[in-house]
């Protein structure tokens, strides 16, 4: 059923991801063996990355449960951090409407922010192999999150806090070298000046939905330079 | 129970804001305009991520300039323009980060 060509893409996914794989390992095992110390079951504690599948949304909702927060804030906690997938959707609606609903499932239910770093090019999901390729690539990805989290259920007594090694700084590089070879207009670029200011400012500020807010104004400011400079080409045209 | 019940509650969330607008039925045509705007959504959604760990210290205070994030940082995105490539991003800035801490910083 796999043959060579597809074989090449899914192994292609699998190790493009692979820095986000390692690089989340810090963060699984904090997961896992901090829903153990708030007193979930072990069930529970791997249901976790099983459905929800979203390390921020873990980490705050298990602190939010075990301290008996109502439900109605938990959720919009949720919400709230969950917001910036819909950006993602309407980004990648276009590239995936030539799969079959079954395909469109899966790759909604893998869509993270490290399987969207990876599906910027225009021809992502947009034949069999590319699909094949994002589906290794978030699948693997599921797989090692997972893998990560049970290790923390079951061993993060005995594990050292991994969070301080710095691993935070190699998804950061992985964002920057996808990004930064990206900008090839300036509007491209305003886009990733106005974001960068805007999420350092409002994190340093502490105001909420950092990502979206940021990131809408960036997008603006970036459709704004392209207008205008398509505006100026088209000027000089005539 | 009740627990199992907020985690269920909470993965609907999650999945819904990653497949609604992946959704083909759902009415919404991005043609135009839309598609201009929305091209701008992987720089802009990632720099946003990756700018607060770089240019912030611990979330709460800008930069220092000894700080190894910062340095290794601005290094991987000069190299990042220059070889395009993320592996050699990864090595270069990971290794210069690694000595950062190891022998510079406390």
């Amino acid at each position: 059923m796999i043959n060579k060509k597809n074989r090449k893409y899914l192994l292609k996914g699998i190790i493009d991801m692979l820095p986000f794989n390692l690089a989340v390992l810090p963060w699984g095992i904090l997961c896992g063996s901090l829903a153990i110390q708030r007193g979930m079951s072990e069930l529970e504690a791997i249901l976790m990355p099983l459905l929800v599948f979203a390390g921020a949304v873990q980490l705050v909702s298990i602190e939010l449960i075990a301290g008996n927060a109502s439900i109605a804030s938990i959720l919009i906690t949720t919400f709230i951090i969950s917001s910036r997938h819909f950006l993602y959707g309407l980004s990648l609606r276009n590239k995936v409407q030539n799969l079959n609903s079954k395909q469109r499932y899966l790759i909604g239910f893998l869509l993270t922010d490290e399987l969207f770093a990876l599906s910027s090019s225009k021809k992502a999901f947009q034949h069999h192999q590319r699909f094949i390729y994002g589906l290794a690539a978030g699948g693997s990805f599921y797989f090692f999150w997972l893998v990560w989290n049970v290790l923390g259920v079951y061993a993060g007594s005995v594990l050292p806090n991994l969070t301080n090694l710095g691993l935070d700084f190699a998804i950061a590089v992985t964002f920057i070298a996808l990004v930064i070879p990206s900008i090839k207009s300036m509007a491209t670029l305003t886009a990733v000046v106005v974001s960068a200011l805007l999420s350092v400012l409002m994190t340093l500020y502490e105001l909420p939905f950092v990502l979206v807010g940021a990131s809408l104004c960036a997008m603006l400011a970036g459709f704004i330079v392209c207008r205008k400079s398509n505006r100026i080409v088209e000027g000089r045209g005539k | 129970m009740m627990t199992i019940t907020i985690i269920l509650l909470m993965a609907c969330i999650t999945f819904s804001s990653r497949y609604l607008m992946l959704h083909p039925k759902l009415p919404i045509v991005i043609k135009g305009k839309m598609v201009t705007f929305l091209s701008f959504s992987a720089p802009a959604v990632l720099t946003a991520i990756w700018a607060p760990i770089i240019f912030l210290e611990k979330e709460s205070s800008l930069t220092s300039l000894s700080n190894p994030y910062f340095i290794a940082g601005i290094l991987a995105i000069g190299v990042a323009y220059r070889t395009k490539s993320v592996y050699a991003t990864l090595l270069i800035s990971g290794v210069t980060f690694y000595l950062l801490t190891q022998f510079i910083t406390p």
